[in-house]
């Protein structure tokens, strides 16, 4: 047994391995922490990559894959990759489910009935609070999509990240997302984190590497301590949470990974639900 | 300003925080930590190579500092030109080192002449040094202490071609302490 599966079966490493597919989105949040945009430097990790990723992570002894961005539907063959690396590994990926036109919807036939996952983000129960940070037409286009998903038999979750939500609110939004097909096991709700564009918004909570769960999180610059590493700010990536330019062997950076997490002090940590 | 992005300790990488827990580490560590397996790993062996060892401190920086000039490196005979004054060096040695006064009448000592006849060869040259030279060096020097000095070059020459390939910026407390020296 690996010391990476040794470690994620004793519950001392949680089995996800993140990627970043790319940086660049189709929406501009208020509060994206990764300064996404139509125009943003895209940093597209590659298909062949991902699918590398995905081998090395299930031979390494790794659980689960996660895919994240930018948006990650706007590469065309994702689809089709996430098919292939569910072939290793379950697979989660988050989107911020606005490009599923009909099409699109068609595009994603390779994901029936595979082990692929897609996390949405939806915020608030009604349209203008939840398209204030998230841009317009957004939550029409989520709400659209969601049912169509769930009817082609595609597993999604539903994420919620926001700085307050009063319990009124909140219940309406699990009313909106059980209507939608979504189960409340598949909902979860998150702080903001002040990071990439939040940080000039003045918004979430701080994050430190104690704060947040050790997710080996590769991207095109380097492996990161968790998904919440590889943000940007003033164009910039952040290396605060760096853990090793070298991601190819994955052990390099797996193995770093493994030496951290035994440095930190033991107790009650991911303090501030941030996942 | 150097060329490359310089971390400071709020983006330190992970990896790289030991080396921020004293204060500002200065611009090779700042500029390493960018690819921190390698900060990791570089830092040890730079330390072991130009710190205390059998080696004496003096000794040291005359190597240090006449490599540094060989390859002029403005960063290293700066930073350096501290150190060396800090181990013991008159400002003339120190201005022989830096190639500003002739080396003959600095140092009278043979074995501190060999060693800095063997240092211009070994890091200005080209290919073998010379075997006059070599043997001069020999005759003055064990073999473990031999090695050692070629690592010390080795170390300093990888540092010199760091700091002037990135262009670092020598810190305000050396400049200061230059000029009050009169040795900027
Ligand atoms: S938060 Fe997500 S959906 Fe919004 S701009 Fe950033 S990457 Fe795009």
């Amino acid at each position: 047994m690996s010391a990476v599966a040794e470690a994620v079966a004793e519950g001392k490493l949680p089995g996800r391995v993140w990627m970043y597919a790319d940086y660049h989105c189709n929406l501009a949040c208020t509060y994206c922490l990764t300064e996404s945009a139509p125009k943003a430097p895209r940093r597209v990790i590659g298909r062949e990559r991902m699918l590398e990723i995905a081998g090395e992570a299930a031979e390494l002894g790794f659980t689960d894959l996660g895919v994240t961005g930018g948006e990650p539907f706007l590469l065309r063959w994702l689809p089709e990759a996430l098919a292939e690396m569910s072939e290793r590994l379950p697979v989660l990926v988050l989107t911020n489910g606005t490009l599923f036109t009909r099409r699109r919807l068609a595009e994603l036939a390779p994901l029936v009935q595979r082990d692929v996952a897609m996390q949405i983000s939806l915020d608030r129960p009604d349209p203008d609070d939840n398209d204030e940070m998230r841009g317009p037409e957004n939550f029409r286009k989520v709400v659209d999509a969601v049912p169509k998903l769930v009817d082609k038999g595609i597993k999604v979750r539903i994420a919620t990240t926001v700085e307050s939500i009063e319990d009124a609110e909140l219940d309406r939004l699990c009313a909106l997302h059980r209507e939608l097909g979504v189960p409340d096991e598949d909902h979860i709700v998150r702080p903001i984190v002040r990071r990439g564009r939040a940080l000039d918004h003045d918004l979430g909570v701080v994050a430190h590497q104690v704060d947040v769960p050790a997710e080996l999180t590769v991207t095109v610059d380097g492996a990161f301590w968790s998904p919440f590493g590889p943000t940007v700010h003033d164009g910039v990536v952040d290396t605060d949470l760096l853990i090793t330019r070298t991601t190819r062997p994955l052990s390099t950076a797996a193995n770093a990974m493994l030496r951290l997490t035994g440095e930190l002090p033991e107790g009650d940590d991911v303090a501030l639900n941030i996942r | 300003m150097a060329t490359v992005r310089l971390l400071d300790a709020e983006q330190a990488p992970l990896l790289a925080r030991p080396f921020y827990a004293k204060g500002d580490p200065g611009p090779i560590v700042a500029s390493l930590a960018q690819v921190p397996e390698l900060l990791e790993t570089a830092m040890p062996f730079i330390s072991t190579a130009l710190g205390p060892s059998a080696i004496s401190w003096r000794d040291k920086e005359l190597v240090i500092v006449r490599t540094s000039a060989v390859l002029e490196c403005s960063y290293c005979v700066a930073t350096h030109t501290a150190v060396a004054l800090d181990a013991g060096l008159s400002h003339q040695e120190v201005r022989a080192l830096r190639g500003e006064e002739d080396i003959a009448s600095a140092f009278r000592d043979p074995r501190e002449l060999a060693l800095l006849a063997w240092v211009g060869e070994l890091a200005g040259g080209r290919g073998s040094v010379p075997a006059a030279v070599r043997d001069g060096l020999h005759a003055h020097w064990e073999d473990h202490e031999v090695v050692e000095l070629t690592v010390v070059v080795g170390a300093t020459m990888l540092l010199n071609r760091l700091a002037t390939g990135l262009e670092l910026p020598v810190s305000a407390g050396t400049e200061r302490r230059l000029a009050a020296e009169g040795l900027r």
